[in-house]
């Protein structure tokens, strides 16, 4: 009978469907809720329409976070996206010690997270006892402006999720690259092709679809960023790199105002489907 | 067997239920982590006494150091202490959010009301006169001295007491001959945090400045940017760029940091708070006989100190029963305005509690006007001082002098310290910072913030 077969999986899916609802789902629609009314903590009070976000958006801190953000986002392009690729390539095409390098390459991504932040706040350090500072000392140059500068604090903070995250990121190149059918190779090999061939016109094409999805993986991710700016930096200097996720923090565990924390949170997501819907767009136009 | 473990606990069961009927339970927040021996001690004896007053109540030991992270979810669970600790920010905050319970009743039943502080009442309590916490001490922003670095930079009198500076001028003179002489930064400035606006009120008000104030028909206004603020600004500007004598990264330190940099000797001098003297001392090792307090340095306005108290409050879901033996319990501790045995007997486990610890024992600010409690107070400190009273001399006369103390700025204060910061920020990291500039910023942004807010 078929929806004796039926039963049962839902019967499997019902813990983790229950779960859903009860970690993801609900709390989602909690905050949109929340996020147009005014509350006491989590009791809501009354209706208010959209007064929370025309709140949140005519704050000061507001659109420098929202350009914190998108500076973020590219920066964490520039120096995170393509670097998995390569440190990937270089493992797969390495000939000897290829599990070291693996091991290697994963291990700051074993580092708690609290610990690599704090870690490279001591590294980028504008006093002379940082790290970057002790070793331009040797070297006879003056201590130097890091995380304290304005303008350079954001790509520092990437730099940091960069240690990180791109270890493990190019483990999944990897295995995209370890499951490209070896007949390819030995066929480019046969047709005379060096390195920079085999990895242009082999391994980058075959990566494509996997690193389409990664991009917007990150993309997500780093729009989400918090920790790293709450502890490097809270935020600074001067707002430098206070990022949205922050602002929502701020509500929620400052001002105990969880309404206009859910007010940003929404439109951060606002903001991340949109991204998503455009990327899908484009990328399905581009395969037809 | 099995059947008698049975019984035996359904029979446990019902008891635990039936007694918990009518029955009074005091939960505990403001009770010393386990680690904390002398302060637990202390405890245990305020607990005996307790018990002889209040037999029937049964006290939960439950210590919670406020965290604005835990502290929502509790509180919606409905697990928060019946009483607890927090910080002087919070009041207005969990008033607003119906996250504390009111104890008018309960404070005019005792005939406290009266005796309370009323510069530290009006911070308890809301719109209406509704009063939701009681004072555990009162605090006035004052200048920590290291005595051990003016030592070795050979700042001290013929009696050997520190040359503390009495004006902002002399504060940055002084700082230059320690920051010399010894390698020590000569003054910790904050700017990691709101902490860092919060003394910066202060240093403003002594250049001149009011930074928040009200017109007749009640609208407020931002004044960030006066000739006096920027004049303050231009000085702490000054104290990096000019005569560069602050911390190597003022925008990482933070007011636990602050007490680090002083208590250790990496730092001079520090914007700190009389209920803050176990910090530098017991927290970070300087000798008890090491630290100094004077009064902050008068600047061209005049010389106020910041003013305020830490609070008890009680759990919103309390009953009045709960929140009367919490009220009981402060009394045993000698934090209520009542002199009795107890409490005479609490005073002195205090003060025998901060010995141990290596606090000094020095006078509390008076959050309580019992005259009798303040007198015995005094009595208990003179006879188990560990300090030079000389040390504390400047700081006690300066918050006595009429017109001295200051509350903080009226109107959202920790928006006023957020946009201040930022500023501190900019004017610390950047030697081309232009302070009139980001003065006027910072007054546009806080005038937005109230127009949408207490303006609205």
């Amino acid at each position: 009978m078929r929806w004796q077969r039926d039963l049962a999986s839902w019967a499997v899916m019902l813990p983790g469907l229950v779960l859903f609802a009860f970690f993801i789902w609900q709390p989602l629609l909690e905050a949109i809720r929340l996020s147009l009314y005014e509350a006491n903590g989590t009791r809501v009070v009354r209706f208010v329409g959209l007064d929370n976000y025309r709140f949140v958006l005519t704050q000061p801190d507001f659109w420098p976070a929202v350009g914190n953000t998108f500076l973020y986002l590219l920066w964490s392009l520039i120096i995170g996206f393509l670097l998995p690729i390569v440190m990937a390539i270089f493992i797969h095409e390495s000939t000897r010690g290829k599990s070291l390098y693996r091991t290697a390459v994963y291990l700051p991504n074993i580092v708690p997270s609290l610990a690599t932040v704090f870690l490279w706040r001591y590294i980028f350090k504008s006093d002379a006892y940082g790290g970057m500072n002790m070793l331009l000392g040797m070297l006879g140059v003056a201590p130097q402006n890091w995380l304290n500068d304005a303008g350079r604090v954001i790509p520092l903070i990437v730099v940091t999720m960069t240690w990180k995250g791109a270890g493990a990121t190019s483990l999944l190149y990897l295995a995209g690259l370890q499951g490209i059918s070896p007949e390819l190779y030995e066929a480019a090999v046969i047709d005379g092709a060096n390195v920079r061939q085999r990895i242009f016109h082999v391994a980058l094409p075959q990566l494509y679809n996997l690193a389409r999805t990664l991009l917007i993986l990150q993309v997500i991710a780093v729009f989400q960023i918090l920790y790293e700016p709450l502890v490097m930096t809270n935020g600074g200097p001067n707002n430098a790199s206070v990022s949205l996720m922050q602002l929502v923090f701020r509500y929620a565990f400052e001002k105990f105002d969880y309404s206009r924390a859910s007010a940003i949170s929404v439109l951060i997501s606002i903001v991340l489907i949109t991204l998503t819907l455009v990327y899908n767009k484009v990328n399905r136009e581009q395969d037809m | 067997m099995k059947k008698l473990v049975a019984v035996l606990l359904v029979i446990m069961l019902s008891l635990t239920a039936f007694s918990a009927l009518g029955e009074t339970v005091l939960k505990l927040g403001i009770y010393p982590e386990d680690v904390d021996t002398a302060a637990l001690e202390a405890h245990e004896f305020f607990l005996a006494e307790f018990a002889k007053a209040l037999p029937d109540v049964t006290v939960e030991k439950a210590h919670y150091k406020y965290a604005v992270d835990t502290f929502v979810a509790m509180a919606e669970a409905g697990t928060v202490p019946t009483i607890f600790e927090t910080w002087f920010t919070e009041p207005q905050k969990l008033i607003r959010g119906g996250f504390v319970a009111d104890i008018t009743d309960e404070l005019n039943e005792l005939g406290w009301t009266d005796k309370m502080n009323p510069t530290i009442r009006s911070l308890l309590s809301d719109a209406n006169g509704r009063i939701y916490g009681v004072p555990r001490d009162g605090y006035a922003l004052g200048l920590m001295i290291n005595a051990e670095v003016f030592e070795d930079a050979g700042l001290v009198d013929a009696d050997g007491l520190p040359l503390y500076p009495k004006t902002w001028d002399e504060l940055a003179q002084t700082a230059v001959k320690i920051k010399e002489a010894t390698g020590s930064a000569g003054l910790v400035l904050l700017a990691k945090d709101n902490a860092g606006g919060w003394h910066f009120s202060n240093i403003a008000w002594n250049f001149g400045a009011t930074l928040e104030s009200q017109d007749e028909t009640g609208k407020w206004h931002a004044n960030l940017n006066s000739p006096e603020a920027v004049a303050a600004m231009q000085y702490v500007k000054d104290l990096k760029w000019k005569y560069d004598v602050l911390t190597a990264d003022p925008t990482s330190e933070d007011w636990g940091t602050g007490f680090t940099q002083l208590g250790t000797g990496a730092a001079a001098m520090y914007i700190a708070a009389n209920d803050a003297v176990s910090q530098p001392t017991t927290n970070n090792g300087l000798p008890v006989d090491k630290l100094m307090m004077a009064g902050l340095p008068a600047g061209p306005g005049g010389q106020y100190s910041l003013f305020g108290g830490t609070p008890y409050m009680f759990a919103a879901n309390a009953t009045p029963e709960a929140i009367k033996a919490a009220l009981k319990y402060l009394e045993t501790m000698g934090k209520a305005p009542v002199l009795s045995d107890p409490a005479k007997a609490g005073l002195v486990a205090d003060a025998k509690a901060r010995q141990t610890n290596g606090t000094p024992v020095i006078n509390e600010f008076p959050s309580w006007t019992d005259a009798d409690l303040i007198a015995a107070r005094q009595a208990v400190v003179a006879e188990y001082s560990n300090v030079d009273t000389r040390m504390f001399q400047n700081y006690f006369d300066t918050v006595a002098k009429e017109g001295n103390l200051r509350m903080e700025e009226p109107v959202n204060a920790q928006d006023l310290y957020a946009e201040l910061t930022k500023v501190l920020q900019a004017v610390v990291t950047d030697q081309n910072a232009d302070v009139q500039a980001l003065m006027d910023t910072a007054n546009t942004n806080l005038q937005q913030i109230l127009d949408d807010t207490v303006n609205k």
